[in-house]
Parts: structure tokens; C-alpha cells; sequence
């Protein structure tokens, strides 16, 4: 009996003491899995993609940023992958760049590194934004000297044939072709500086301005290239209360360009549409054209300065290669955005989006911009 | 027989992520080749001429591990359909990136030559449709989804309208005095290559439905044809039995289905 119960008060006592010991086993556990779920979540918000693997090859964790869209680039990148986890495990350190053409294009930095336990680090890193940074510098870098030089060296060629030449009637030409190529030089300064005013300015003005106007105003503007080249632009006015907080003489510059736009890359005789729909609180600056349209690889880069989707052309079409940078601009200085779909022979549709204004909230404000409209022409710049 | 069944999974294994991996390559070059074609980019070409040499081989090593599982596994039903199908897909994508090669190959030829714009849109449209339907192929191919493999015979039809529009656009870019006639006619094949890509996609997808189901579109014609010879006692031009040559088998059932 005395055995009995002694042997049962161990047992108690044993069986309190385990589960305290379970107890606080578990809570260990809990906390343990607790913090490599928030390990596991960090990983997975890192832009890099980490893979690791233990001695045996087998995977240990992999975070989210080692998938890519589409089945086969995420084929290819694992592909690459495996190679870095197998020269890793055989205390190789290595590396390689796995380009996806796409578009939009995509450079992947792969690196594996090998472990101090045996295992294997490998390290995903997406460059595409680097690789296009860098492609944009030193594109810049050509297209501006490119831009810039080629009428002043054109400058300089007349102005030296000029001082040789006696014959009055050569003489007359070469003043002409003199005050041409200083026009282009002139028009590239011109916007450059428009574009750096603009990118300066930061947020524009915070006048009402009615949308019509902007469209009249542009369109207007755009007539006289239309008419040249005889490509009618077809005008779908909005509704007079529409309006947009900013600055006009942007907004007009910035759709100007865009009909300008779609007036030389028209084919002769071409329609050109405008209109200024609203869409999720947006006005939507469109402008469609049934043009030579753009080939889907530069989509991305038009908006670049003095970027040329055919720079044999760039003459023939005029321009300095600045008008989308300064569109561009405008959109980001309305809180707004720019936005391009086009195909190659079939046209292109540029929307220049800027927040809404609901016209009841200040009519009276936009009477009153109306009203100025014309003669404060300069004030608004 | 456990230790046997799992070689033989991992060898399958292997060879499908292989398959994979040479589908997804071709997936990539595919857009590569249509910049090479509307860019005039030369050295894009070589690249990509160059690494056909590579898939040939790695499309030769993955045909040789097939015939490997065959001898030394002798898998049966839905096993054999999967090696059968892994050996005709090999040769769908080898051949695909060979007409990758081709329309490099065209790419130079007419070099320094300007296209419409008409004719470039359309060329950058079936290089998009061809890569969409071999991505929708390794798709279905990796998540063996039969209703998957099914769809891209519809887009593929998009691809064939699309050639159809580009020869006529040809036509009429010819007729405006804006294209030689030679250059004319390598586009023409240009445009063929792009729909024999779609085709071989097809033919992938077609290859995974056989394998999910043990269905082939051919098997439609082949009953038809038995059918045939059934009511009107029409002789056979080609025998549609086993060939006696090689002795009668399941396997050898199987193969002269397929060339129905």
C-alpha cells in the first residue's frame, strides 16, 4: 500500500514535471517556427532571390524573388540555378547573367556561393533596371551630340563655304541653308530648355483649366502641319465643365506634341483623332492616328530624351527628338501618366491621363479661368 | 522491383525536365529571331545559328536516354505513352529551333533592305502568337493538362490568319513598287517558318493530350480510314496491320497507329 502510493506520487509528480517540460518544449517550438516564418516572410520580400541548399543538395529555403514570370524564363533561371547549386556544393564559387529578351527585357545576375557546413547559397539578382539605366546613359550621350552637333557642324561647313564664295547668287543659298540649320539649332536649344523649365517646375500650378480649351488650343496649334502635309485632325471637343488643376501652357505644349506626333507620322491624306474621355476620375488626353506606328521593342524608350525609334529618318520628320520627354513631364507634374499602345502599319494611341476635377466643386473657379482666358494668356505660364 | 520502378522515375524525370529545358530555350529565341529580322542585327543571328548546334546535341543525348528507358525499363500503358510522346516532342522542338535558324538565316539575306511597316506589325504579331503558343506548350507539358495542350490548336489558328494576311500584305507592298521580289519571296517563306513553329507547338500540345488521355487527332482519320477499307473492301495501299517485318508486338501496334 505505502509502496503503491509512494510510487503513485512519483508518478504525479513525474507526470507534472513532463508536461511543464512539454509545455515549455512546445512554446519553444512555437516560437522557433514563429521566427522562421518571419524569416521566411523577410526573405520573401527581398527583391533578391536566395536559394539555400544543405550538404546533400537538398533545398532548405527559397524565397519568393527566384520566380520569374512566364514558364519558361522561370524554366531558364532554374536551369541556371541548378549549375550554380552544383559547382557551389563542389566549393566553386561562380556566376553567370541569364538574359530573358522579353519584352520587356530582363537581366538576371545568378551567383553561387559556397557554404561553410557544405551546403550552397545561390543569389538571384535582377540587374534589368541597371542594364537599362546604363543602355539609356549612353544613349543619351550619343543622341545629344548627335542633336546638337550635327547642325552646328553644318553651321560651321556653310559658313565656311560662304566666306569662299564670290558668285551672289551661291552666296544667297548658302544664307538660306545657314539660317535653316541655325532654326534647327535653335528649336533643339529651345526645347531643352522647355524640358529642363518643366522638369524644374516640379508640381505645376493649381489653376482650374477646362479641358476644351487645352484641346482647342493644341489643335489649333497642330493645323497648320496638318494642313501641309493634308491630314485632316479630327476633334471630339469634351463637355465645357470638364476641367484639370495645373498649368495650360504645359498641358496645351504637351498635347501639341502629341498631335504633332501623330500629324508626321501619318501617312498623307490620314485621319488623326482627338478626344478627352473620362475614365476613373482621369481625363484622358487621347490621341490616335493610323500611322506607321512603333515597333513594340522601343515602346518602353520613346519617352527617353532624344530618343529616335529611326534616327535616318529623325531629319526627314523634324522634331528634336525632345516633344515625349517633355509629354512625359507635364503627366508627372499633373500627378498624371502617359501611356502609349500602338502596332507597326496599323497606328498608335497616346492617352495623356490627368486627375479630374468634379466641375460642381468650384465652377465658379472654372467660369472664372474662362473668362480670363485669352487676354492673361502669359500670366499662366 | 521498388528500387527498379524508382530508377526508372527519376531517369523519366530527368529526361522531361531536359525536354523542358530545350523547349524554353526555343521559347527565347523566338522573339530574338524577330528582332534579327526587323533589326537587321547580324551578330543576333550568329548567336542564334551558333546555339542550335547545341540543342541538336542535347536533343541527340535526351533521344539516346529515351531509347535507354526503353531497353532497360520496358515501361508499359501510360509509362510507354509518356517515353514515346518525350521521344516525338524532342524532335518537334529540334526541328523548331532549326526554322529559328532558317529565318536567321533569311534575316541575311535580305539585310539592308526596308520593310513596311504593314509587314514589320505583322511579323512582330506571329513572332508574339509563335511564342504564346510554345509557352502555352511547356505549360501544358509540365502541369500535364490535357484542356491546356487542347487550346492551342485554337491559337494556333490565329497564327495560320496571320500568315494568310502577311503573304496578301506581301502582295500588295509588291504591287506598290515597295518590296523586290526577292526580298518578297523570303518573306513569304519567312512567314511559313513562323506557322510551321505554331504547327510543331501544336504537335507538343497534341503529344500531351496522348499521354494525359491516349488520344491522338490522328486517331479520327485512322478509324475513318478502317472504316473504309471495312465497307467497301477497298486494298489497302499502304499495310495498316503490324509490319510482318519486324514480327507482331503491342509496341509495334502502337507505332503503326502513330503513322496513321
Amino acid at each position: 500500500m505505502g509502496l503503491l502510493h509512494r510510487r503513485r506520487d512519483v508518478t504525479v509528480d513525474d507526470a507534472v514535471h513532463r508536461t511543464a517540460e512539454l509545455d515549455a518544449a512546445r512554446a519553444e517550438g512555437a516560437r522557433a517556427g514563429r521566427a522562421l516564418q518571419r524569416a521566411q516572410a523577410a526573405l520573401d520580400s527581398l527583391p533578391v532571390g536566395v536559394v539555400m541548399v544543405d550538404a546533400r543538395g537538398h533545398v532548405v529555403s527559397r524565397n519568393a524573388s527566384t520566380h520569374v514570370a512566364g514558364a519558361h524564363g522561370e524554366v531558364l533561371v532554374q536551369e541556371a540555378i541548378d549549375r550554380h547549386v552544383e559547382a557551389a556544393l563542389a566549393g566553386r564559387e561562380s556566376q553567370s547573367a541569364v538574359e530573358l529578351f522579353g519584352p520587356p527585357r530582363r537581366v538576371l545576375q545568378v551567383r553561387g556561393i559556397p557554404q561553410p557546413d557544405g551546403g550552397a547559397l545561390v543569389v538571384v539578382d535582377d540587374v534589368s533596371e541597371r542594364a537599362r539605366l546604363d543602355t539609356v546613359r549612353t544613349d543619351f550621350v550619343a543622341n545629344i551630340s548627335h542633336e546638337l552637333k550635327t547642325p552646328v557642324g553644318a553651321l560651321a561647313v556653310l559658313a565656311e563655304a560662304l566666306a569662299d564664295e564670290d558668285d551672289p547668287e551661291v552666296m544667297r543659298r548658302l544664307a538660306g541653308k545657314l539660317v535653316d540649320e541655325a532654326h534647327r539649332a535653335a528649336a533643339a536649344i529651345d526645347d531643352l530648355l522647355e524640358l529642363s523649365r518643366i522638369e524644374l517646375g516640379g508640381r505645376a500650378g493649381h489653376e482650374l483649366v477646362q479641358v476644351v480649351t487645352v484641346v482647342r488650343e493644341a489643335a489649333v496649334r497642330s493645323l497648320a502641319g496638318a494642313e501641309q502635309r493634308d491630314i485632316r485632325v479630327d476633334v471630339d471637343e469634351p463637355s465645357p465643365d470638364l476641367c484639370v488643376r495645373g498649368d495650360r501652357r504645359q498641358l496645351v505644349s504637351a498635347l501639341a506634341n502629341l498631335i504633332d506626333n501623330a500629324v508626321k507620322y501619318s501617312e498623307a491624306g490620314g485621319d488623326v483623332f482627338v478626344s478627352a474621355p473620362v475614365r476613373d476620375g482621369d481625363v484622358e488626353l487621347t490621341v490616335r492616328d493610323r500611322g506607321i506606328g512603333i515597333p513594340t521593342r522601343d515602346l518602353d524608350r520613346i519617352f527617353e530624351r532624344f530618343y529616335r525609334v529611326d534616327r535616318a529618318r529623325s531629319r526627314e520628320t523634324g522634331g528634336t527628338g525632345l516633344g515625349l520627354a517633355i509629354v512625359r513631364h507635364v503627366a508627372t507634374n499633373h500627378d498624371g501618366d502617359v501611356r502609349v499602345s500602338s502596332e507597326e502599319g496599323e497606328g498608335s494611341t497616346f492617352v495623356l491621363a490627368i486627375p479630374a476635377v468634379v466641375p460642381a466643386s468650384d465652377p465658379a473657379g472654372a467660369h472664372e479661368d474662362d473668362e480670363h482666358d485669352r487676354p492673361d494668356e502669359e500670366t499662366f505660364g | 522491383m521498388d528500387e527498379l520502378r524508382r530508377t526508372y522515375h527519376h531517369d523519366l524525370d530527368h529526361a522531361k525536365d531536359e525536354l523542358v529545358r530545350l523547349a524554353a530555350v526555343v521559347t527565347e529565341s523566338i522573339p530574338r529571331a524577330t528582332a534579327v529580322l526587323l533589326e537587321g542585327d547580324l551578330e543576333g543571328a550568329d548567336y542564334i545559328i551558333r546555339g542550335d548546334d547545341e540543342i541538336d546535341a542535347r536533343s541527340m543525348d535526351l533521344e539516346e536516354r529515351c531509347y535507354e528507358i526503353l531497353a532497360l525499363q520496358a515501361p508499359v500503358a501510360r509509362d510507354l505513352r509518356q517515353v514515346i510522346a518525350l521521344l516525338k516532342m524532342v524532335a518537334e522542338v529540334e526541328r523548331s529551333a532549326d526554322l529559328l535558324c532558317n529565318i536567321c538565316k533569311a534575316a541575311r539575306r535580305i539585310y539592308g533592305h526596308e520593310l513596311d511597316p504593314k509587314l514589320r506589325g505583322i511579323i512582330a504579331r506571329m513572332g508574339e502568337q509563335a511564342q504564346q503558343l510554345y509557352e502555352a506548350a511547356i505549360e501544358s507539358f509540365i502541369e500535364n493538362d490535357a484542356a491546356k495542350a487542347a487550346a492551342i490548336d485554337d491559337m494556333d489558328s490565329y497564327l495560320d490568319g496571320l500568315q494568310k494576311q502577311f503573304v496578301q500584305a506581301i502582295f500588295e507592298s509588291h504591287a506598290a513598287g515597295r518590296i523586290d521580289l526577292q526580298v518578297a519571296v523570303q518573306l513569304a517563306v519567312v512567314a511559313r517558318f513562323y506557322e510551321r513553329i505554331g504547327d510543331h507547338a501544336v504537335n507538343i500540345g497534341e503529344r500531351v493530350r496522348f499521354v494525359v488521355t491516349g488520344w491522338l487527332p490522328e486517331h479520327k482519320g485512322a478509324e475513318r480510314f478502317r472504316h473504309r477499307v471495312e465497307v467497301t473492301g477497298e486494298i489497302p495501299r499502304i499495310p495498316t496491320g503490324p509490319v510482318e517485318l519486324h514480327g507482331t508486338g503491342a509496341a509495334d501496334g502502337v507505332v503503326g497507329d502513330d503513322a496513321g
